[in-house]
């Protein structure tokens, strides 16, 4: 019997194989290899013109993580306090905008952060513009040289792409960490209550250390689709500030076809997330417990 | 005092709720304008909902996008869940591995996911081409197709690859949980082990099963990163869809999608809220007197309540199913051809004219450039069968033998094609291509932001300039520019002139002369006076300066130094299984008729010399106002002007590397 059900295992097993292992394979070759598939190392030495991008991507990504893990921490927190129902809805209030696809949320920042858009249509109209200007004139040391300003640039900001990654990923901190707190044992922190510590303590010496699992989770689930992603720096940073996302986008869809050296970039970013993910594990003690949603 | 930190508490989540909302919100506000804008309200009005449902490209592009995902979720659910069970019941030091390679898909960058399943599919393609010409040699009793593409089939693949390790993942605790010695008790019972899985494993699992199916289907709805590399040219989710319009034009029908999809999940998570609430009470009135029993027991409604409840869900998920693939099937028995352009390069009206009198459906793209379509067609995504590449780039894929040779008897308007256009250097003996238009690049400026007219290319590089100026985004116009800027030829091979023409354009970027690279986004830049001069194409220039806005005042040169002048002309790709349908769709679109209603659209000359004598007269009978004649020449420049400018050659494979390397450090 365990036989019969251990077959089960061997058509998934092939697909893996074919599916997922090969893929990784053939990738591994192309950054390895010339045009002609002859050796090379040309590819990984060529990538020293994109440390800028590297760095630039990188940035960002730990700043919307960052920015995730302050709003998502907290936010799952007070849901886990409240009661079953209210949990509920809001768990659903929180995963309804992901069956949206994320670029039509993408798409309507777009129009929000734009030069004439909503936001710089509120600013002018609370007069928050002019007042910025008539501070500027005041300031200004040569009035006459001073350019009033007609808006705030927020698209094709930095800024704008790390607000779009936040938007986009912030459920996906949220819920891990939700899901590992709501579970908490109640009676290890009315002991610790117990035992005399207020809830300041009881938060730092119990609750945290024990949502740790969640926020690594959340943590990796931020960064990671910040740190390759393309369609946000695109759409909301006006793509003049390349990411490693639209780097390799570029090498296989884009205007410089050269799937060799977008190859090889793909496994630098992918050594970088494993290396990055299995020290963060054994930094959480590396219990393998996929919180996942 | 606890009150007062409940509120605050409430009014921290509503904040961040508030954020999640907002754009959503607006989104939903604006489906109801009047107007085109996103950010000005003109009144009330159901106008885009109407247009939605008549706009093919973006319901198709729902319905691809719901049946991928239907499909990929009850097939990933099937088959994670047996190999959740198959994986379960291996020894430890087997499995181990074998879940560390399932985890890979989610852990990896979905960017990583899709550029290795890419790079398969092609790799896949070419071995199949290879076989499939073997196959076709040895018999001949089936016709194998040569060419195959990324489309409707490599996209399930891929989101079978992610979502078959999201069901394993929710299926496998269960099964650690679920108590071993069951199911041999049931066999000790009597069960088969068919009937052990049936009546033992599968009610124990089940709550895993259908959150993971929930999870399944949630990825496929959000995906766009590994569907864009995967689903090919032809085939296109909604979110690529949506991609694809940001380089262009937003039509304000997405702000009418968004809201219909959010109506939906809204109503269906309101539904499952209100019967989980409504379990979750009959629960507790059931365990409330004794309270003994476990919390995490199964849940048993009314039995027949619940198997009718079961047989409504199944119904209706295999209703969905039936509905979407006749929908499809309705849409894909007949005569197809896909042709792929470039944006605002053709009369919409065209195409309907053509599918009315052929019966042949047109699959119309539209790609980025010239090098975006090449990648394109490389890397297996270009489902295409006619293609309309410019002078230099068809003669590199005639090089690299991706052109099929045309039968021209098939073609008889291509007698009405100019002698000028025909046998030109980048097909000499004509046996490819049908011309479809040319023009040439200048300088389109905005007369309200230069005070004089520009006579030079120097405009572009110019510091009085700096934050107006937009880059043309392809290498080879930038850089075609910049040599004649200098005085060198187009198609200079010596490398240091071209290493000049770079530094020319890379200093500019780094004094912030450029305000951005624009393709087709120029449109909406030049016309709303976001900038002030850009190099484009004559045609687009007309199109320009018919839709400015009220405040600009739009110009376009051809600049001393000279310039470049382009043929972009028709050809079919080799091993086409549509060629007789691409055939039609060149001759339709070569016929006189169809050019002249062309060049009313999109501006650019017709090489068609009948459609280019006659259109003045024809612009005077359609608008009872003579031609401009300044327009004219814009159009079709004259011989002086002609004169100046260079077409075009392939480059050497060595240049073409370099004009890469140089262009990919712009901007990074």
């Amino acid at each position: 019997m365990k036989n019969k059900l251990s077959g089960f295992a061997v058509p998934y097993v092939v697909w893996m194989a074919l599916v997922v292992v090969i893929p990784i394979l053939i990738m591994a070759v192309y950054s390895v290899t010339t045009a002609d598939f002859d050796l090379t190392g040309e590819n990984f030495t060529r990538m020293g013109a994109y440390v800028s991008v590297f760095a630039r991507s990188f940035e960002l990504a730990i700043i919307a993580t960052l920015v995730c893990l302050l709003m998502g921490y907290p936010m799952a927190y007070l849901m886990a306090k409240e009661g079953p129902g209210f949990q509920r809805v809001a768990m659903a209030l929180i995963m309804l905008p992901m069956w949206m696809n994320f670029l039509l949320r993408t798409y309507s920042w777009m129009s929000i952060l734009e030069n004439n858009g909503l936001l710089n249509q509120f600013f002018s109209r609370i007069g928050l513009i002019d007042l910025v200007n008539h501070i500027g004139l005041a300031l200004a040391a040569d009035p006459s040289q001073y350019i009033p300003i007609t808006h705030f640039q927020m698209i094709g900001t930095s800024g704008a792409v790390v607000l779009g990654m936040v938007y986009n990923y912030l459920p996906f901190m949220i819920l891990p960490i939700y899901s590992v707190i709501v579970k908490l044992d109640h009676s290890l922190l009315e002991a610790a209550h117990d035992l005399g510590s207020n809830n300041i303590t009881v938060f730092r010496r119990v609750i945290f250390p024990l949502s740790l699992p969640g926020v690594l989770s959340g943590v990796t689930m931020v960064f990671v689709p910040s740190v390759s992603t393309f369609a946000i720096s695109r759409l909301l940073g006006g793509g003049t500030h390349m990411m490693l996302g639209d780097l390799i986008e570029q090498q296989f869809l884009g205007g410089a076809y050269d799937p060799h050296l977008g190859a090889a970039i793909s496994m630098v970013m992918m050594v970088i997330v494993v290396v990055c993910m299995v020290v963060m594990n054994h930094f959480g003690e590396g219990e393998e417990q996929a919180v996942m949603l | 005092m606890k009150k007062q930190r409940r509120t605050g508490s409430r009014l921290l989540m509503g904040l961040v709720f508030a954020f999640l909302y907002a754009p959503i919100l607006l989104l939903i506000i604006f489906s109801f304008n009047a107007g085109e804008s996103n950010s000005v309200w003109h009144g009330f009005s159901l106008h885009w909902y109407k247009e939605l449902f008549q706009n093919r490209i973006i319901m198709e592009s729902v319905y691809t996008t719901l049946l991928v995902s239907v499909l990929s979720t009850l097939i990933a659910t099937v088959i994670g869940t047996f190999a959740a069970i198959g994986l379960y019941s291996l020894r430890r030091r087997l499995r181990s591995p074998l879940l560390t390679i399932n985890n890979i898909p989610m852990m990896n960058a979905d960017i990583v996911t899709g550029v290795s399943l890419c790079l398969f599919f092609a790799a896949f393609f070419q071995g199949w081409r290879v076989f499939a010409r073997w196959f076709n040699d040895v018999q001949d009793v089936l016709e194998l197709p040569l060419r195959l593409t990324l489309g409707f089939t490599t996209l399930l693949i891929a989101h079978l690859v992610f979502n078959i390790p999201y069901v394993i993942l929710n299926v496998a605790p269960k099964l650690r949980q679920m108590d071993k010695n069951l199911v041999d008790a049931a066999q000790d019972l009597g069960c088969t082990w068919m009937q052990a899985f049936w009546k033992v494993i599968l009610p124990e699992i089940k709550p895993g099963i259908v959150s993971g199916a929930l999870i399944a289907f949630t990825m496929s709805i959000d995906d766009f990163v590994i569907s864009y590399f995967t689903a090919g040219s032809a085939t296109s989710t909604l979110a690529m869809t949506i991609y694809g319009m940001t380089k262009k034009r937003i039509t304000p029908e997405i702000n009418a999608i968004s809201t219909l999809l959010f109506v939906v999940v809204l109503v269906l998570l309101l539904v499952n809220n209100v019967r989980e609430a409504r379990l979750e009470r009959q629960n507790q009135r059931r365990t409330a007197p004794g309270a003994a029993r476990p919390v995490s027991g199964p849940v048993k409604p009314v039995k027949t309540h619940r198997s009718l409840k079961r047989f409504g869900a199944f119904a209706a998920a295999a209703a969905l199913l039936v509905t979407l693939v006749a929908l499809g099937g309705s849409a894909r028995s007949q005569r197809v051809v896909n042709v792929c352009s470039w944006g605002e390069y053709i009369d919409p009206e065209l195409i309907d004219i053509f599918e009315e009198r052929t019966g042949i459906r047109v699959n119309y793209q539209t790609a980025e450039s010239n090098e975006a379509m090449y990648s394109l067609l490389m890397s297996g995504g270009g489902d295409y069968d006619v293609i309309t590449p410019s002078d230099y780039m068809i003669a590199q894929l005639i090089e690299e033998d991706m052109l099929a040779e045309l039968n021209y008897d098939n073609i008889p308007n291509f007698a009405k094609i100019g002698q000028q256009f025909r046998n030109l250097s980048y097909d000499p003996d004509n046996k490819y291509t049908v011309p479809y238009a040319w023009g040439t690049v200048g300088i389109i400026y905005d007369r309200n932001k230069l005070t004089e007219e520009p006579t030079s290319w120097s405009v572009l590089y110019d510091d009085a300039n700096a934050g107006d100026v937009l880059l043309i985004n392809n290498s080879r116009d930038a850089y075609g520019i910049a040599l004649k800027h200098l005085g060198y030829s187009v198609n200079t091979t010596d490398e240091d002139e071209i290493r000049q023409a770079h530094a020319l354009v890379a200093d500019a970027m780094d004094r912030g002369v450029f305000q951005g690279k624009v393709m087709d986004e120029v449109f909406q830049k030049m016309e709303g006076g976001n900038a002030a001069v850009v190099t484009y194409y004559a045609g687009d220039y007309l199109s320009m300066a018919e839709n400015q806005a009220d405040y600009v005042d739009l110009g376009f040169v051809i600049p001393e130094e000279g310039s470049n002048w382009f043929v972009d002309a028709m050809c079919v790709l080799k091993d086409t299984p549509h060629m007789s349908e691409a055939e039609e769709w060149i001759n339709f679109m070569a016929s006189t008729e169809a050019s002249l209603r062309n060049m009313d659209y999109i501006w650019y000359a017709s090489p068609n010399t009948e459609a280019l004598e006659r259109y003045p007269a024809y612009y005077e009978e359609l608008y009872e106002e003579p031609l401009d004649q300044e327009v004219y020449e814009i159009m079709a420049a004259p011989a002086d002007v002609l004169a100046r400018c260079e077409m075009y050659v392939s480059l050497p494979a060595r240049i073409r590397t370099l004009y890469k390397d140089l262009w990919i450090t712009l901007g990074i």
